[in-house]
């Protein structure tokens, strides 16, 4: 549930889903924390007044990540929990994340009870009796840095002091990854570490916004560096030689690192580079595919007893933290595995499969958004190629693989490919793109 | 008959039931609705200790910021104290969230502008057209300002007492105080202020935990306790304030409630006996303040009821002290508008400088017998009764500004319906009690008629 502040992201927006998430906890301990987007106050406000008059007893963890806010969920057995954070999109930009009492994300149909009950517009109503008189406060920080230290071999990494550069984006993270690096005993260099919500660039991890860590880590000649998005789930990676990896690649790398420890399986989403199955396969381990989602990959991941999960945005799930994407356990994940190996990152990166991938967007008019998918899948269909309707319609080719699927958000269809080199990659675009009629 | 609808829009601002009619939703939207009017400025927020307090706050705080207000957060506090820190900030306005005397499941906005006082009529209604139309400023996050938390507003209203009346003569012996707070917005702020002037003071229900001790109109029918303890500690006088303390009630030394009309008539005293001057109350307020007043050689205009009616008059008049019949206390010197904390302390330096007993002030004072009553009735029936009202004693003088009151050879009548709940009122006034219970009598079974079954 997300929109641009001024717009249509309104308070009275914010307090109508806050009580229907209340309703729908029947009226419990629910938590709320938020990033440091400048309309946070004036969101949280309006989803405290909602929680309140519903008669929620409610803990305010301030601004944290929002992993934290889902760690703090079970640590403080309340019933939910709502992020007042955009995630990755931009500082006009505000949202609600749900979260329900095992601290994970409200599964498609949960969201769906509860957007009914948003939308019918009875909700439970304290009187004056029974209504809370005051919000308690708590810190969620320490508690999360002492969950991720029971994760990973603290010592191991402390032996290393290893030269780590971090940009936080004057996001939430700037409260924990400081903090959590200081613990593991590295030699912090932080940038945009303050908590501000002025975000120097996109709050997303991906080479283009990485240019300003990458220069850091070359020049203070760093071990790694890494680039959070505002909340707290996406990580980007910067190699000691000064380069950015791909967001497509943390789930990879993290991949590889946790595999070397032990075989196991691993989840992801349709549309994650098809560079998870050839290094799964390297260790004789299994990849399931999901929807696109978090809830799906922590669903599978709990199904499958997964060793670990993520997505191709640079989102990475490490069970034995929490099953929730969280890019300080990713960074926990990694370190590990450098102080082990004694490889320098760029060794390791040089490791992974090298493919190619491309994204393409397609704008379509509205009202035929699904028309256009579905005469693109009686094509593909004729041709006897197999679809897999998993998320949206994924096609698998000798060259490569091709996905497209209509966004949630906007009237548009997604297009990625994937392929072993460029000119591969082009041509199964265009390949795609004749049979859309596009 | 329909049953009475438990949300009232009105110049006092809007008030309704927590868990009712007074939603998070229609609270947040006033709050934007009054942002707007305002424009993007800085707004003191301030409220009593009901439960839906910080629900209110919360709703309100995201309203205004929202529609690109700064906001000044004095938390917990008496009525005054907000319309007072609006002034000394030089704030563009403020939102008190106070049902005053409602019961506790009501809670309620009240807006004060700019230059400290509650919004009048016109104001009202142009801050409505707002709220119905729903074109409200809507400023992205890069325009949204902040929340400052500002403590000690109670202590810099305290200070503004002190430093205006000073502190009490030292006497033989320090004047022993009882007050009754009603677990309200004077709980804290009241001792300090007494103990700040140098009284002996005395508490009860002073624990702003949201409980109502007592109804909060400070009633003489409800202030048994106070009176007690009065007697219990041999107390000089006895303080009752109602839960956002801007109304005022007086116990004697006797253990009696002198009634809520002689709290403005003893500030009267105390006031023109040291500068006289024009004083101002509204038109329900007893025939004795026009007596008091023409003993010190002043004029005593009225207004329609209403604290904002009367401080307009007031400001009109130059008026040195003002108020209304139901304790409200108005002193512009130290703070335009009703101000149990000053009331206390002009009446205690009252007690001080004459040496007398809160009852010998009493008996002093012109007799007369008010009574008033009130009862249950919808909006949409008060202008028949108005109507009936008029007709049937069209032979005599009418006040029609406020409801109407009549003027009889032996006293005055009022009726008029309540901008705060949805109930009619009927008050008459005679110098003999037995002529103003057949005033009364009369009128009220009138209107009960009226109303029908």
């Amino acid at each position: 549930m997300r929109g641009i502040v001024g717009e249509t992201f309104t308070p009275e927006v914010s307090v109508g889903f806050a009580q229907a998430f209340a309703t729908y906890l029947d009226s419990g301990r629910i938590l709320i924390c938020r990033d440091t987007r400048p309309s946070g106050p004036m969101v949280r406000s309006a989803v405290v007044a909602g929680l309140l008059a519903a008669g929620c007893e409610v803990i305010d963890l301030g601004i944290c990540p929002t992993p934290s806010l889902q760690l703090a969920v079970t640590w403080l057995k309340a019933d939910g929990g709502i992020a007042v954070t955009a995630g990755h999109n931009p500082s006009p930009w505000n949202a609600l994340k749900f979260v329900r009492g095992d601290g994970l994300y409200l599964d498609p149909q949960q969201a769906e009870e509860l957007l009914d009950i948003y939308h019918q517009g009875e909700f439970a109503k304290a009187t004056w009796s029974k209504i809370q008189p005051a919000i308690q406060y708590e810190e969620p920080i320490e508690y999360h840095i002492e969950s991720l230290k029971r994760a990973f071999d603290v010592e191991v990494i402390k032996r290393r002091h290893l030269k780590v550069a971090v940009d936080c984006c004057n996001g939430a993270c700037s409260l924990l990854i400081p903090r959590w690096l200081a613990e593991l005993g590295c030699e912090v260099l932080t940038i945009n570490d303050d908590p501000n919500g002025v975000f120097p660039h996109r709050p997303e991890p991906t080479p283009a916004t990485m240019a300003q860590l990458s220069a850091l880590v070359k020049a203070a000649h760093a071990d790694i560096g890494f680039a959070h998005d505002a909340d707290g789930e996406r990580l980007g990676i910067v190699i000691e030689l000064g380069e950015p990896l791909s967001e497509e690649l943390t789930l990879a790398l993290a991949t590889r690192i946790r595999l070397d420890q032990s075989p196991g399986a691993i989840v992801t989403n349709v549309c994650t580079t098809g560079a998870i199955e050839q290094i799964a396969a390297r260790y004789g381990s299994s990849v399931v595919r999901t929807p696109v989602g978090q809830t799906y990959i922590s669903g599978a991941m709990f199904e499958h007893g997964a060793v670990l999960g993520g997505e191709g945005s640079g989102g990475v799930t490490v069970p034995q933290v929490h099953l929730t994407h969280d890019s300080a356990a990713a960074v926990g994940l990694i370190l590990e595995g450098l102080a082990r190996s004694g490889e320098p990152v760029s060794e390791i990166a040089g490791q992974l499969p090298s493919l190619f991938m491309l994204k393409h967007n397609l704008t379509v008019e509205p009202n035929r958004l699904y028309s256009v998918l579905q005469d693109f899948r009686i094509a593909i269909e004729g041709e006897e190629l197999a679809c897999d309707l998993t998320d949206g319609i994924k096609i698998q080719l000798s060259e490569g693989w091709v996905h497209v699927r209509a966004s949630n958000t906007e009237s548009m269809i997604r297009v990625i490919v994937e392929a072993e080199n460029e000119s591969n990659a082009r041509g199964l675009l265009d390949w795609a793109r004749d049979r859309l009629n596009k | 008959m329909r049953p009475i609808p438990t949300l009232k829009i009105s110049i006092s601002g809007v008030r309704g039931v927590i868990g009712e009619s007074l939603t998070p939703t229609l609270l947040t939207r006033f709050a934007q609705a009054f942002g707007t009017y305002m424009g993007a400025r800085s707004i003191v927020v301030g409220r009593d200790p009901r439960t839906s307090g910080e629900m209110v706050n919360q709703a309100v705080t995201a309203g205004l910021l929202s529609s690109g207000c700064r906001i000044v957060d004095i938390g917990m506090c008496p009525v005054p104290t907000v319309q007072l820190i609006v002034r000394h900030h030089r704030a563009h306005g403020g939102i008190a969230i106070t049902a005053s005397h409602n019961p506790a499941e009501w809670n309620a906005l009240k807006f004060i502008g700019r230059d400290g006082f509650f919004l009048n009529t016109g104001q009202a209604r142009e801050l409505l057209d707002i709220y119905h139309q729903g074109e409200y400023t809507r400023v992205g996050g890069a325009e949204m300002r902040e929340v400052v938390e500002l403590s000690g507003a109670t202590d810099l209203h305290i200070q503004t007492i002190i430093d205006g009346l000073g502190e009490l003569p030292a006497t033989r012996k320090k004047l022993r105080v009882v007050l009754d707070a009603c677990n309200g917005a004077g709980s804290l702020a009241g001792p300090k202020l007494l103990e700040a002037l140098g009284a002996e003071v005395f508490t009860i229900n002073v624990t702003p935990d949201g409980s109502f001790p007592r109804p909060a109109e400070p009633l003489a029918e409800n202030l048994g306790d106070l009176c007690a303890a009065v007697k219990t500690h041999g107390a000089d006088v006895g303080f009752a304030q109602d839960m956002d303390a801007d109304r005022l009630a007086v116990v004697s030394q006797e253990g009696v409630a002198i009634g809520e009309e002689y709290t403005l008539l003893l500030a009267t005293l105390s006031v023109l006996g040291k500068t006289p001057g024009p004083v101002a109350a509204n038109l329900s307020t007893s025939s004795a303040l026009r007596e008091v007043v023409s003993r010190f050689g002043c004029s005593l205009f009225q207004s329609k009821i209403g604290e904002v009616n009367v401080t307009e008059e007031m400001q009109k008049q130059n008026a040195v002290i003002g108020g209304e019949g139901n304790g409200g206390v108005i002193y512009p010197r130290l703070n335009f508008a009703r101000d149990s904390l000053v009331g206390m302390a002009l009446i205690l330096h009252l007690l001080a400088r004459t040496g007398q007993t809160v009852a010998e002030l009493v008996s002093s004072l012109p007799r007369f017998a008010m009574i008033k009553e009130k009862m249950k009735c919808p909006s949409d029936k008060i202008s028949r009764i108005l109507r009936m009202v008029r007709h049937e004693y069209a032979t005599y003088p009418m006040d029609l500004r406020d409801g109407v009151k009549v003027s009889l050879p032996n006293g005055w009548f009022l009726v008029r319906g309540s901008n705060t709940e949805p109930i009619i009122r009927v008050i008459a006034e005679a110098e003999r009690e037995a002529d103003a219970r057949t005033i009364i009598d009369r009128v009220y079974s009138r209107v009960q008629e009226c109303l029908g079954p």
